[in-house]
């Protein structure tokens, strides 16, 4: 029942602030749901905690530790961006960024749009997350790409029609890899399952008969999952929708693309991983993801230094982050499935509200270019610069800030079972990308006050700003029991401990 | 003697062939071809060629579902896109021709190589003990996804990238049918769903180009970059 809950809450906001008539009420809608869905997420973490596995309809919906993880970071993502795209929505009316017209008739369609997709993208995403079967969890992988196209096309200027282009084909010929890769998973075990045709691509059976599957075709299939799941993870060299998604998106809808998204994303494909490890032995898929992961973090690294426009720097960090758990994946191990864990809870706090941020000095100075901040953030928006400053700290792996544990973590795991090259390369790639954001942000956000006009009180944003900061300073010392119990299993679950 | 061969195994085994060597040639000829409209038609006979190969394999195999899946393709892939397509088209009043990055007769050799990965890759599927329908079909299949991946590649207008991804798609549902004669029905449900409002988001997608940029060749999107 929990299952189902986690996938009706959000389809019947989508419904409600489909007919709703008044702002207000779409977003009461939006925030009451997003607050029921992250209830129920609470209830579900509680009960795979308590009794490992929660199933439904014959093993149809499957929740391990894994997806139990999955959707609670989905679920808080989503909540905080609810509350913030309040305000940040407010004031794009306000200030014309929707469009001028009289009757104001367009801008509700637009609103209303926004407060249906967004509920819709969530429900695609948790969707993912409680399928068992692979093939499912494809239709719900790329009904995620359909319900995002309109949100990032939101603003219907030139530039979000480019972008939400590159995304939905790009996208779209990563995912039908990934279809194909399903289709030969399904293959390698169609000879050993026979005639239980329906169950013939649950995970749960896969991976128990995993050691009997088909090892030429789990091959083919991983390689065809790892280009198509990594495309939606955008892994280099797949990643080049990424900027350009993000930063023409509304903020809230890129804080969710760029940590839930992800996520969901790396989610698939670690599903992948657990049934090719047992199959095929870990050497196989390590290295390629190995591979791709320190692709991704090299290639993020000249974007970074030599980046003007701050929310693609952002997106740019994003493909570093997917490289950095593309690569503890690979590592593997009960030590790199840990910090792979800790990295993405860590990860989706720490991006989702260096996002928020970003959304309030835009909505502040109306320009993406670092250029023409000219510095100062902190003098005009106190709260937000030092908020932002904090978590771009934290993100770069800075201590005491909790993503120095999981990438130090990471980085033990690289040591420890002798890939000497790659843990030298994670250090330099790091430390590149550490020196760009920094120089950047920091020159944004410090030095002296520019001609800005003073800063009109935001509830909304500050208060969603304020939660997602105070998590991530909380949880850079103390990570609540049953969370660390949660986080656990998913290791466990993904290095088969 | 006209009633025999209808329970003939091999000559099921002809059929699908040939239909899967149909399905191959209208691919290549959409690699060659310059005018959408006949683009959006010819997507529209090899969607109904493979819905013909998925009921003959139902067929042969006494696999009621995958009556479903020909039916799923003979209603969204031959009526409802074709149709969407083609009502796009007329509403942005497209005449001009698509225009391939490399030429025709030199697309076709390079869909011909393509053809031979195909072959070359699907040698590696084939398991001579286990009797069954459309082994060259598979073949078919990998070509046709490889074809589509180069006229993607080759194409600059919007549309016809669409129909390539659509095309490239085809290959994916007939490797389906060929390896494991179709997958789970839940599957096949969520996939055609995709595959329809995957068309219906990106012909809007296409139209608001057309609109913005007076044009769908998507060589011009190179406004963002780095």
């Amino acid at each position: 029942m929990l299952l189902l809950a986690l996938l009706l809450i959000p389809a019947a906001t989508a419904v409600a602030s489909y007919f709703a008539r008044r702002r207000t009420a779409m977003e009461a809608v939006n925030l009451a749901g997003f607050g029921a869905v992250f209830v129920a997420a609470l209830a579900l973490g509680a009960r795979v905690l308590a009794e490992g596995t929660v199933s439904l309809w014959n093993g149809f919906f499957y929740a391990d530790a894994l997806s139990a993880l999955v959707i609670l970071l989905t679920t808080s993502v989503a909540l905080v961006c609810s509350t913030y795209s309040i305000g940040y929505l407010r004031d794009d009316q306000q200030s014309g960024a929707l469009g001028e017209d009289a009757s104001g008739r367009e801008q509700m369609s637009q609103l209303r749009m926004y407060y249906t997709l967004t509920p819709l993208f969530v429900f695609s995403m948790l969707f993912m997350a409680v399928a068992n079967n692979l093939g499912v969890m494809w239709a719900a992988m790329e009904a995620t790409t359909l319900a995002s196209v309109f949100l990032v096309t939101f603003y219907g200027k030139v530039n979000s029609l480019e972008a939400a282009w590159k995304y939905a084909i790009i996208g779209g010929v990563g995912l039908s890899m990934a279809l194909f890769g399903t289709l030969v998973a399904y293959y390698a075990g169609h000879s050993l399952s026979g005639s239980e045709a329906l169950s013939g691509l649950n995970w749960s059976v896969l991976a128990q008969h995993a050691a009997q599957l088909d090892k030429t075709s789990m091959r083919l299939a991983f390689v065809l999952i790892l280009m198509g799941y990594g495309t939606k993870a955008g892994l280099a060299p797949m990643h080049t929708w990424k900027p350009d998604a993000y930063s023409q998106a509304p903020v809230p809808t890129a804080a969710l693309l760029s940590s839930a998204m992800l996520n969901c994303a790396l989610y698939g494909l670690i599903r992948f991983y657990i049934l090719t490890s047992r199959c095929l032995g870990a050497e196989f898929p390590s290295h390629l993801l190995l591979l791709f992961g320190l692709l991704s973090m090299g290639v993020s690294v000249p974007f970074v230094l030599v980046q003007t426009h701050y929310r693609r720097l952002l997106a740019y960090h994003t493909i570093d982050h997917a490289g950095i758990m593309t690569t503890a994946l690979g590592l593997g191990g009960a030590l790199g499935s840990l910090g792979l864990m800790l990295h993405m809870t860590f990860h989706t706090i720490a991006k989702s509200l260096l996002f928020l941020c970003a959304g309030n000095v835009y909505q502040h100075f109306r320009t993406n270019q670092f250029a023409d901040i000219k510095g100062g953030v902190m003098r005009v928006m106190p709260l937000t610069g030092v908020v932002f400053l904090m978590a771009m700290l934290a993100i770069i792996g800075m201590p005491p800030f909790s993503l120095f544990q999981s990438e130090f973590l990471i980085l033990r795991a690289a040591f420890d079972g002798g890939h000497l090259l790659t843990g030298v390369l994670f250090v330099l790639f790091g430390t590149g990308v550490f020196a760009g954001a920094l120089l950047h942000v920091g020159g944004m956000i410090l030095g002296p006050r520019g001609d800005a006009p003073a800063v009109a009180r935001r509830p909304w944003r500050d208060g969603s700003l304020l939660a997602l900061a105070t998590a991530l300073v909380v949880i850079g010392f103390w990570v609540p029991g049953p969370l660390l119990e949660l986080i656990r299993g998913a290791a466990r679950v993904v290095s088969g401990q | 003697m006209l009633m025999m061969p209808v329970l003939d195994l091999q000559f099921g085994e002809r059929i699908v062939t040939l239909m899967a060597a149909l399905v191959l040639v209208l691919q290549i000829a959409m690699v060659a071809q310059r005018w959408i409209v006949i683009h959006i038609r010819i997507f529209a006979a090899q969607s109904f060629f493979l819905a013909m190969i998925a009921a003959t394999i139902a067929w042969y195999n006494h696999a009621p579902h995958i009556y479903i899946a020909a039916g799923l393709t003979l209603v969204v892939k031959v009526i409802l896109v074709p149709i969407l397509f083609e009502r796009l088209v007329k509403k942005m009043e497209i005449q001009e021709e698509i225009e391939p990055i490399v030429n025709g007769p030199l697309s076709i050799l390079i869909a011909g190589g393509l053809t031979l990965v195909g072959y070359v890759v699907a040698e590696s599927f084939y398991r001579p003990d286990e009797a069954g329908l459309g082994h060259n079909a598979l073949a078919v299949a990998i070509s046709l996804f490889l074809i589509g991946f180069f006229t993607m590649i080759n194409r600059r207008k919007a549309l016809t990238q669409v129909l390539a991804l659509l095309s490239l798609e085809n290959g994916l549902f007939l490797a389906a049918i060929s390896l494991t004669y179709g997958m789970p029905l839940i599957v096949e449900l969520g996939v055609f769903f995709d595959v329809l409002v995957a068309a219906m988001v990106l012909g809007i997608l296409v139209y608001r180009i057309r609109e913005s940029f007076a044009s769908m060749d998507v060589s011009r999107l190179r406004r963002l970059r780095g």
